[in-house]
């Protein structure tokens, strides 16, 4: 197939490899090494989209990380679709598919291009600012508008198949950016031995270098790079990374790099490979090498296919062999860009004019190249207006005064199809910037410079406003060099800089924004931000209705947002700003760029935590058991814990029945081994367990449990659990499931910063026991059976005893502690050995009908005996005496303890606080929802009294009837009374207070 | 407050409750790893012969003892010598003496390692030997180690680790307890190539799911804990 802009001979492709792609719906060729715009524009295509707010045709404008239209969306099937790749920087590969992201339902026919005027007329400057303004209800309406009109990519419906991965590294000096100064930089970095990352965004090094004509050390600049790649390629210690983006410069001289694997290969990575990786870099010592984007010329039609930027016309030319028309216009404010003219000249096809807006023009040896060529060349003139829809037709030029603010005499007209346009280069200072850098404005460079940074931070090249190859290259030696020094290595001998050839050029002119004949409202649309669509017409609007920073132009226009961040037009809207406020663009100042420098997916964010990663599971020793006996389960913090064990057809309620039931019957079985365990050791751990929680430890003897409660300095309850006396100066603490590592941490940092002097150490045994609860009338006969040698009876292991055992040959620590009211030992086993233990105990208690049961019943059965859960009955708002558990608390310590304080705050004492209660509805059947509120009078007008809400509610199968456990005020005053909880259906649940404790109020069936 | 401390005069082993923790080898009771349920030694089988530039050999059922102390107490540290035949490393380094180790954790804790058979021997030993406020705690049910080698191994850490695992700040001898992927790993470089990570029980199948989905592109071998 023809592609009528390719070029016969020339470029970076492999012509060899003839390869296809699809663009809207249609196939077109095009070569490995191009990228998809070089091989749209190959192909003759001009529309690539259509404009986010007026619908007008747009076409490539640019060839790298600056392009504002070509914004694609890419993927051949659902599950691999890639929103905002930029065309510029996509390679080609064999089967592309992209579609155009703007243009609904079609590029060429457009149904939103009647719609362009009414979008226009809806969405004014000032769309976000004036609709927030606006009553709310209105933006859905807007919203929809914007988002099925501006249609800026779309994410998939279907999952990703691909991989993605993070990768830590650190280095001690980071290049960013591979052109002349990059790459000259990091030479000398890598002659010294330092761990050297150099990173480029391109598939392959060399920046500018890659489409110059220029020599370097006697030599044509492409071969200097392949020697000087080679080279780098040699030292161990040094990593290169082409298309890789330094996306983010982060605080501490840590950088995010997003690399693209294989999106240059096919639309799926390769099995078991990566598709994209970032690259978590710490560095020692940064250098900013990143370049310069040129500046189009701000005119009337700027944006109709056809208009370019210089620099990307070279590029294609030379690089992709790709002309991109037939006729040029070229339009300059400086030298560097005739280069574009004889390079189109060169490449067979016709220079119409060199419009060059200096009343001097160039310098002498560039005018008398242009001249040898036949090139015509205008001086003190600007073109002020393109014509054409889908394609630039002609020009209009005039004479420019030296200010750049006036036309002189008669507007002409060329006739061409491109119009090349720069307006002088604006350094890349996007990641000096995310360092909290504020650019400083050069009016030699014309163009903000990177500014002062806490960073271990160097630059070099055009960054820094540098833009001749030389004082490019010694730039980047020095930086190299510099580097090495603050990293701590050293080089042998005298480092000396590539050399270039010396260029003469005369000064650019500071020229932003071309006049026209009519003023900037009535012109036609003259373009600052493409990809925003924000037109100066809009920027001096902005300015007229009194907004004067710079910022608020930004928000109140657009200009620079989204995925674009201003690369192409911030400087040319400042300037506007400026002048329209009758300001310097120092006084104006600019906004500043943030991370990301170019779009990221979301896959290269996550990496592998997705999926079966996100978030780590974690699993007891019996869990293989549980999922066997087809239990469901329950995220309890990370653990996966057994919530109920149905059997075949049964409901859930049906379960909970049954495993209450036994248990109160006969005896159930519970994996307990997620309660957070702390061994606590030295000579203090007794005074420090007095401290810490709010009860007595100074009696407890060896061999007992203690149930304490922990609180906050604020005195309310956060923790709750049993510690056991191992030794004289030996405790096992248990905690919650959820709190087992806060508690650890709180336990520490009193240690740490407040009792320093106290000798204890505290170490987490949580994975290391396995503990396997047995609890019901019939736990001691099964236990007898499982344990080889000592005596169970009542009488030798007494309720809050524990004791050392052999069980089924594996040593054991039992505690008799119930968290079910029932007789109940905990089995306590090393973790190695929790299934094989829990195995025997199961066998052991067929007879018996030994009932797994999970959390759900769990909580069902602690309910019955009023036992809280701290975190479901406790929200940080109440202190032990709420909870009736005063009890547990002594204020007679010789030591205060902590909460002691808080608690006995004016607040906390005072009448009226809520308290928790029993329910008991007068409706047994009916189940109280968790969460509701109680009120006294269910009639009263909304809003009602609210007294409190329920924490804890359940039906109780083996009382017969529904259990609550709730907040009311005063509750504990109240026991009797009857309060109403309204629910959200308008009906409202009957409810007696009463005693929290429903089951064997004594505790009788504990004991036993 | 050495003044409350009513037991200053009985020893640490008098103060604590020392428990045999393995049954008895007789018993012939085998424990099971918490990565049991992998089966490694079918999977080493299926793969014996093949070589990978990343492979994972589960050191399973071992003995894991955290020792708890000060460098100033001198009947801790020699207590510990005496018994393992190593000193207490310092700082962010492993001393290893067969196949007993010690890995420092932190500048009062440490970790013993050894085989698992000798687990109550050494812990009653080590409780026995030292003295003076320390903590000996066997946690050998929940952790096990898996040891990384292989030339990519390190790429492998470098997915998981946000720490510096190059041989010029991580050199061999080297051990560090950092976060893991979401979880945490006491690793340390026992030889250029080779890397083992202490993981605990819990977390230890979501530490095989990552490495699995990390080492996809290195063809992962499973080799048998020799």
């Amino acid at each position: 197939m023809n592609q009528p802009n390719r070029l016969d001979q020339g470029g970076r492709l492999e012509r060899a490899t003839a390869i296809s792609f699809e663009f809207n719906g249609k196939k077109y060729p095009g070569f490995v090494g191009d990228t998809l715009a070089s091989a749209l524009l190959a192909n003759g295509i001009d529309v690539i989209g259509r404009s986010f707010k007026y619908s007008r045709p747009r076409g490539i404008v640019a060839a790298g990380a600056e392009e504002p239209n070509a914004i694609m969306q890419l993927g051949a099937t659902e599950a691999t679709q890639v929103p905002n790749v930029r065309a510029t920087q996509q390679e080609l590969y064999n089967g592309l598919v992209a579609k155009s992201t703007n243009g609904w339902p079609n590029v060429d026919f457009d149904m939103m291009s009647t719609l362009g005027k009414v979008g226009a007329k809806v969405m004014p400057p000032g769309f976000y600012y004036k609709t927030f303004m606006y009553p709310k209800s209105l933006w859905s309406t807007y919203e929809k508008f914007i988002r099925k009109a501006a249609g800026l990519g779309r994410s998939p419906l279907e999952s990703d198949p691909d991989r993605y991965d993070h990768y830590h590294q650190h280095a001690d000096i980071v290049i960013v950016g591979a052109g002349p100064a990059g790459l000259s930089a990091a030479l000398v970095a890598a002659r010294s031995g330092a761990r050297v990352i150099i990173a480029d965004e391109q598939a392959e090094f060399g920046g500018s270098l890659l489409h110059s004509q220029e020599q370097i050390e006697g030599i044509d600049a492409l071969e200097w790079l392949a020697n000087t790649v080679a080279e780098l390629a040699s030292f161990p210690e040094v990593q290169m990374l082409p298309r890789s983006t330094v996306n983010g410069y982060h605080d501490h001289n840590f950088l995010t790099i997003h690399q693209r694997c294989s999106d240059h290969v096919a639309d799926r990575a390769a099995k078991n490979s990566s598709r994209q990786r970032m690259h978590r870099v710490r560095a020692k010592w940064v250098i900013l090498a990143t370049g310069s984007h040129e500046r189009p010329l701000v005119y009337a039609n700027n944006d109709v296919p056809g208009n370019m930027l210089a620099s990307a016309v070279s590029t294609y030319i030379n690089r992709y062999a790709v002309i991109p028309g037939h006729q040029l216009v070229l339009m300059t404010t400086n030298d560097g860009a005739y280069n574009t003219a004889f390079d189109w000249h060169n490449a067979g096809r016709k220079v119409v004019a060199i419009v060059d807006t200096r009343a001097e023009g160039a310098a002498a040896a560039v005018v008398a190249k242009a001249a040898l060529l036949g090139i015509k060349v205008m001086v003190g003139t600007a073109v002020v207006e393109a014509q054409g829809s889908k394609r630039v037709k002609s020009v209009s030029v005039a004479g420019l005064n030296s200010a750049g603010d006036k036309l002189v005499g008669e507007v002409s007209t060329l006739v061409c199809d491109t119009l090349a346009s720069s307006g002088g280069w604006s350094p890349a200072i996007h990641l000096s910037c995310h360092t909290g850098a504020r650019p400083v404005w050069s009016d030699e460079v014309i163009g903000f410079i990177p500014g002062d940074t806490l960073q271990q931070q160097l630059t070099a090249g055009s960054i820094n406003g540098c833009f001749d190859l030389q004082n490019t290259l010694i730039q980047g030696t020095e930086a190299g060099q510099q580097a090495v020094k603050n990293a701590g290595f050293s080089l042998e001998g005298e480092v000396v800089a590539p050399t270039a050839a010396a260029v003469v050029i005369n000064t650019g002119m500071a020229l932003y924004h071309i006049p026209h004949p009519k003023v900037t409202s009535r012109a036609p649309k003259q373009f600052v931000d493409l990809q925003n669509d924000v037109t100066a017409a809009g920027i001096e609007m902005a300015t007229l209705e009194g907004f004067e920073s710079i910022e608020h132009v930004k928000r109140y226009t657009a200009m620079g947002f989204g995925t674009d961040q201003g690369k192409l037009g911030n400087i040319n809207g400042m300037a506007i700003a400026a002048k329209s406020m009758h300001k310097t663009i120092p006084e104006t100042g600019t906004t500043i760029f943030r991370p990301n420098y170019t779009p990221v997916t979301f896959g290269a964010i996550a990496g592998r935590h997705c999926g079966e990663l996100f978030d780590p599971k974690r699993y007891t020793a019996m869990h293989q058991w549980h999922l066997e006996r087809g239990a469901l389960f329950e995220d309890v913090g990370n653990w996966k814990r057994p919530w109920y064990f149905p059997l075949k057809g049964e409901s859930m309620q049906q379960t909970l029945e049954r495993e209450c039931l036994a248990v109160r019957a006969s005896a159930g079985i519970l994996d307990a081994s997620t309660l957070g365990k702390i061994d606590i050791q030295g000579p203090d751990a007794r005074e420090f367990l007095g401290r810490v929680y709010t009860n007595a430890w100074a009696k407890l003897a060896i061999g007992k449990c203690r149930y304490g409660l922990m609180c906050g300095e604020d005195g309310m309850v956060f923790d709750d659990g049993v510690t056991a006396c191992m030794a004289d100066n030996h405790f096992v603490m248990t905690t919650t499931t959820g709190g087992a590592a806060r508690v650890l941490e709180w336990l520490e940092i009193y240690h740490q910063t407040e009792w320093p002097e106290l000798q204890v150490y505290f170490n987490s045994v949580t994975d290391h026991w396995s503990t396997v609860t047995v609890t019901g009338p019939n736990a001691r006969k099964i236990i007898e059976q499982v344990v080889d040698d000592i005596d169970v009876s009542n009488d030798a292991f007494k309720y809050m005893d524990w004791k050392a055992a052999t069980v089924k040959g594996v040593p054991a620590r039992i505690f008799r502690i119930s968290f079910t009211g029932e007789l109940s030992f905990e089995i306590n086993v090393q973790a190695n050995y929790g299934m094989r233990i829990w195995e025997a105990v199961m066998a052991a208690g067929e007879e018996y009908n030994l009932t797994p049961y999970g959390t759900e019943s769990m909580h069902i059965l602690r309910t019955e005996k009023g036992f809280i859960i701290a975190g479901q009955d406790t929200d940080g708002s109440v202190h032990p005496y709420d909870l009736g558990m005063g009890w547990a608390v002594s204020q007679k310590k010789p030591f205060s303890f902590i909460g002691k304080r808080g608690m006995n705050r004016e607040d906390c004492v005072k009448e009226g606080r809520k308290q928790l209660v029993g329910l008991k509805t007068k409706d047994p059947m009916q189940v109280i929802p968790e969460g509701a509120q109680a009120v006294d009078d269910p009639n009263q007008p909304i809003p009602m009294t609210m007294l409190g809400h329920v924490t804890s509610s359940y039906y109780s199968a083996c009382l017969g009837h529904s259990i609550a456990m709730a907040f009311i005020r005063d509750g504990h005053k109240r026991m009797g009374d009857t309060v109403y909880y309204p629910l959200a259906d308008g009906q409202s649940i009957e409810a007696i207070i009463c005693s929290p404790i429903f089951f064997d109020p004594k505790g009788e069936q504990q004991n036993v | 407050m050495s003044d409350q401390n009513m037991n200053a005069t009985l020893s640490y082993a008098q103060t604590i409750n020392a428990m045999q923790q393995r049954p008895v080898t007789e018993s012939g009771i085998v424990g099971a790893s918490p990565l049991a349920h992998v089966d490694f030694a079918q999977l080493a089988t299926a793969q014996s012969g093949q070589s990978s530039t990343v492979e994972l050999t589960e050191l399973a059922l071992r003995t894991h003892i955290v020792l708890r102390g000060s460098l100033n107490n001198v009947a801790f540290v020699e207590g510990v010598k005496a018994v393992l035949g190593i000193e207490l490393p310092g700082a962010l380094k492993m001393h290893s003496a067969g196949a007993v180790s010690i890995r420092w954790i932190s500048p009062d804790e440490w970790l013993v390692v050894a085989p698992g058979a000798r687990s109550n021997e050494i812990e009653q030993g080590l409780i026995d030997a030292v003295d003076g406020h320390c903590a000996v705690v066997n946690v050998s049910g929940g952790q096990t180690i898996l040891r990384l080698s292989g030339s990519d191994a390190h790429k492998v850490l470098q997915k998981s680790v946000p720490l510096d695992v190059h041989s010029r700040s991580f050199p061999i001898g080297k051990v560090v307890t950092s976060v893991f992927a979401k979880t945490q790993a006491v690793i340390s470089r026992n030889a250029e190539n080779q890397w083992e990570l202490v993981i605990r029980r819990s977390f230890s199948d979501y530490v095989w799911l990552w490495l699995q989905d990390c080492c996809a592109e290195f063809d992962l071998v499973i080799k048998q804990d020799e």
